[in-house]
């Protein structure tokens, strides 16, 4: 059954909101910020693409917010931006049920749980702290503020996580469990994860800027963070942004192709070299194809910002240029600089390190 | 049967009790109850809360190579290979059908190895081996690639029902058709982490605990792993294989309400029940037992005796908690499994560490083993967070 | 600083109460349910800053209960058991 997209929610380095991520892929604009990372070499910049939620505001008042931490608030603004998109804002949500999907959870206070006891000891452990540290304390959160009581899902999955969880919101709509699924997609950035990123990716990691995703031998990941939310229906049609149509989650070596032709692959390569013949190998075969990870960085819950993007391609009825904007690939049939005419599906690309194929194709 | 009965056709469980599933069952029903001091780490509290650990080092594992992963990977396995085996299903069939893989987990999914972030913490700049394991142990993501499964795979983390929901997630990808077999369960290792965690809480008891009791202090936390393998009709039928026992309906719920505590009313659980109840097309007097959550701390146990006297007054019930302790991701397969073992005995195993009726709770559990009556039962797993998640069992039979 | 004006100050910038000041917040306001409107989950916060701060140790949540219905009662739990 097909899965109608009916309001979208979006928050990233691109800023907050879809009206920012359109300009951004318009403009072909993202600065990253530079961030300190703790090296042996003492500390260096890397580039970040940051997320900031002081668009919360506008939706919960502060007090409400108090115990709740960056990863729950980028997930909560998330779901707001997508109600209100979708115009529901004010409906019941007893028969709406959420998922989110992360590659890391709330990383942060993961760590900041840890720093509670490291120093001092284990008594001094703390309670609230730990209470976010989980992976579920932000479908806790939204589904406390939105009063959402319906069932609650939260899915790791690395970057197998946003097609694995679809898979289940799909289910469920299908069952008539609920009417209506939030479902979204959480990663923030940490400093542990800038020290790994240097220790994996030596001085790549600091060099990195300027994503460059179809040079598959380059290492030009950027970490990226933020949060994409869909508020998702039985699929009826009418929807601006037509509707999810199929969701695959496999290994790349064993998919049968099932794509309409006429199908635009946006893919989610990142600038990591160890997925780059991954995605080089599936190129060879799907094309043509768009990517925008260079807007909002590297992240495992990336995948849920191509949908974003392709929703509002449908939208548009046009496709946005592919990233980076400079990129001149001759040979490669990508989809240019200008705005081409939409004329099939869209599918959504996320392949693992180890060959595992997570694909979301829209349509109207 | 409902029409949306789904069959499982193996099952496994590692825990305190034992560490297959026929050695759990028989250490629960004599009454063993396997807790200590935690020996995989050292504490800094005051009070020694007992836990329920697995023994065994899982170091010696049939795996095709030695990967490098955690032991709540390690635990993941074990229970993969007890379950496919009792299903009488081999790794060459497996890689020719659609398998899927959930799996239920808490500690398995959080980057928190408190060794390397101590040396990051005093610049020794660790190097990345601690975080390589912590990569390549996503406990969906271990099994699938060990048996070479090429279906959807996908961990749960959705804290104390995790397992729970990972096994309703698999039931519902068997129905919708995208596989023909799931392995479903859940897996977590003891973590001294989790164990600061809940010890700041103040709901960890520092005996051992008495879930339902007038003097419970709290839970003692566990480890293991279960797994079921859930499989079609077309394929059960074809192999000719006969049911242990059908998923008959499931149900789950937010209760919007805390981050930690329950609904004071339990209107998510409630929910839940009924949903699942509804969804299994069973009558109430089919209903031979309940596995509730139980966990021994003052709220839980509250809220689930008014609500289980409220819905199904009558029924038993117990926690298996007082054998296992609280483990987390693993809870609610490990108890779906008990469930479903119990069922198959004709008998409950007497709720441990339950000796005095609190007078303020309308109903207590079963205090001693005994006999029971239906086809059908019912486990329940209240979550962190506020989520509830039920799941009813019905008896197996053959495969015609 | 006074214990008092100590507690109250702990209160607000750990649990992060950005709306309220440190002197707004009356001796004997209840902490709990109406007043500050604190719930369970601050109560252990408070529990783990008392032995942070104060090194008073808590033993269970019925203790705490009492002790903690307002700065006052707060301060006289402390002070009963830092006695020499």
């Amino acid at each position: 059954m097909n899965l109608s997209i009916e309001g979208i929610g979006v928050v990233g380095g691109f800023g907050c909101g879809t009206d920012a991520l359109v300009s951004a892929l318009l403009s072909g604009q993202c600065t990253p910020e530079d961030v300190s990372v703790k090296t042996p070499e003492g500390p260096l910049n890397m580039a970040v693409f940051s997320a900031e939620t002081s668009r919360l505001e506008e939706f919960v008042n502060k007090r409400a917010l108090r115990r709740v931490d960056h990863f729950s608030k980028m997930a909560i603004l998330g779901s707001y931006l997508a109600l209100q998109d979708a115009g529901k804002l004010e409906e019941d949500r007893s028969r709406m049920g959420i998922i989110i999907a992360t590659g890391y959870g709330a990383a942060r206070t993961t760590y900041a749980f840890l720093d509670s006891f490291i120093a001092d000891g284990d008594t001094f452990a703390s309670p609230t702290t730990f209470s976010n540290s989980v992976h579920n304390a932000a479908v806790a959160n939204v589904s406390m503020l939105l009063n959402i009581t319906g069932p609650g899902l939260t899915v790791s999955q690395f970057e197998m996580s946003v097609a694995s969880a679809l898979l289940t919101a799909r289910c469920w709509l299908e069952e008539g469990t609920v009417d209506s699924v939030l479902f979204g997609a959480v990663d923030e950035y940490c400093d542990i994860l800038g020290y790994c990123w240097h220790r994996f990716f030596g001085d790549r990691a600091t060099a990195a800027h300027d994503m460059d995703p179809f040079n598959f031998d380059l290492q030009s990941a950027v970490p990226g963070e933020g949060a994409s939310f869909f508020l998702l229906s039985r699929g009826g049609g009418g929807s601006q942004y037509g509707s999810i149509k199929d969701v695959y989650l496999g290994m790349t070596d064993r998919y049968i192709e099932t794509q309409d032709p006429g199908t635009i692959f946006f893919i989610g390569a990142d600038g990591h070299k160890v997925c780059g013949a991954n995605y080089k190998r599936f190129l060879s075969e799907h094309a043509p194809a768009a990517c925008y990870t260079p807007l909002y960085g590297s992240l495992p819950a990336g995948m849920a910002f191509d949908i974003a993007i392709a929703a509002l391609s449908i939208k548009s009825g046009e496709i946005f240029p592919s990233m980076p904007l400079k990129d001149e690939r001759p040979g490669t049939d990508t989809a240019g600089r200008v705005l081409l005419p939409r004329t099939g599906p869209i599918c959504c690309v996320k392949i693992s390190n180890r060959g595992e194929l997570g694909t979301v194709t829209l349509g109207l | 049967m409902s029409p949306g009965a789904v069959a499982i056709t193996g099952m496994a469980c590692i825990c305190a009790p034992g560490s297959n599933l026929p050695e759990c069952m028989g250490s629960v029903f004599r009454g063993e109850r396997n807790f200590g001091a935690p020996m995989r780490f050292a504490s800094g509290h005051a009070a020694a809360y007992p836990v329920f650990e697995v023994a065994d080092d899982l170091a010696l594992l049939e795996t095709r190579n030695t990967p490098d992963i955690s032991r709540t990977g390690r635990l993941s396995l074990k229970a993969a290979f007890e379950a496919i085996r009792g299903a009488g299903l081999d790794r060459e069939f497996l890689c020719s059908k659609r398998v899927g893989v959930c799996m239920g987990t808490t500690v398995g999914c959080v980057m928190n190895n408190e060794a390397f972030y101590r040396a990051y913490l005093e610049k020794q700049y660790p190097n990345m081996a601690d975080i390589t394991r912590f990569l390549q142990s996503n406990p969906a993501a271990v099994v699938a690639r060990e048996f070479d499964l090429t279906g959807p795979r996908q961990t749960i983390v959705n804290a104390c029902s995790s397992s729970t929901d990972a096994i309703s997630t698999g039931a519902l990808w068997i129905r919708s058709g995208i596989c023909d077999i799931v392995l479903a369960g859940g897996a977590d290792e003891l973590s001294h982490v989790a164990y600061n965690g809940f010890a700041s809480l103040m709901i960890t008891d520092s005996s051992p605990c008495k879930p339902f009791d007038r003097d419970r202090k709290g839970l003692n936390l566990g480890e293991g792993a279960a797994m079921i393998v859930l499989e079609s009709e077309g394929l059960r039928r074809m192999r000719g294989r006969g049911a242990r026992a059908f998923v008959l309906g499931f149900g789950a719920s937010c209760d919007a309400y805390h981050p930690t505590a329950p609904h004071p009313d339990g209107r998510g659980l409630r929910r839940a029940l009924k949903e699942a109840i509804a969804s299994s097309g069973a009558e109430e007097r089919e209903i031979a037992f309940v596995n509730a959550h139980g966990t021994g701390t003052q709220d839980n146990d509250r809220v689930e005796s008014a609500v289980l006297n409220d819905m199904l007054p009558g029924v038993p019930f117990l926690s298996t908690k007082g054998y296992t302790g609280h483990t987390l991701g693993a809870a609610g397969a490990i108890e779906a499994v008990f469930t479903v073992a119990c069922l198959e005995r004709g008998r409950i195993p007497a709720s441990a560490g339950f000796t005095s009726p609190d007078l303020r709770l309308p109903a207590s559990p079963a205090g001693r083993e005994m006999k029971i009556k239906g086809s059908v039962a019912i486990s329940e797993s209240l979550a962190f967070g506020g989520h509830n998640s039920v799941l009813v069992f019905g008896m197996g039979g053959d495969a015609t | 600083m006074t214990l008092k004006e100590k507690l109250k100050k702990i209160i607000v910038e750990e649990l992060k109460l950005e709306e309220i000041t440190p002197e707004e917040i009356d001796d004997d306001m209840p902490l709990f349910g109406e007043g500050l409107g604190l719930d369970s989950l601050d109560a252990v916060e408070i529990v783990v800053l008392l032995e942070k701060y104060f090194g008073v140790e808590v033993k269970s949540l019925d203790e705490g209960k009492a002790a903690f219905q307002s700065v006052n009662t707060l301060a006289a739990y402390i002070e009963e058991r830092q006695a020499p």
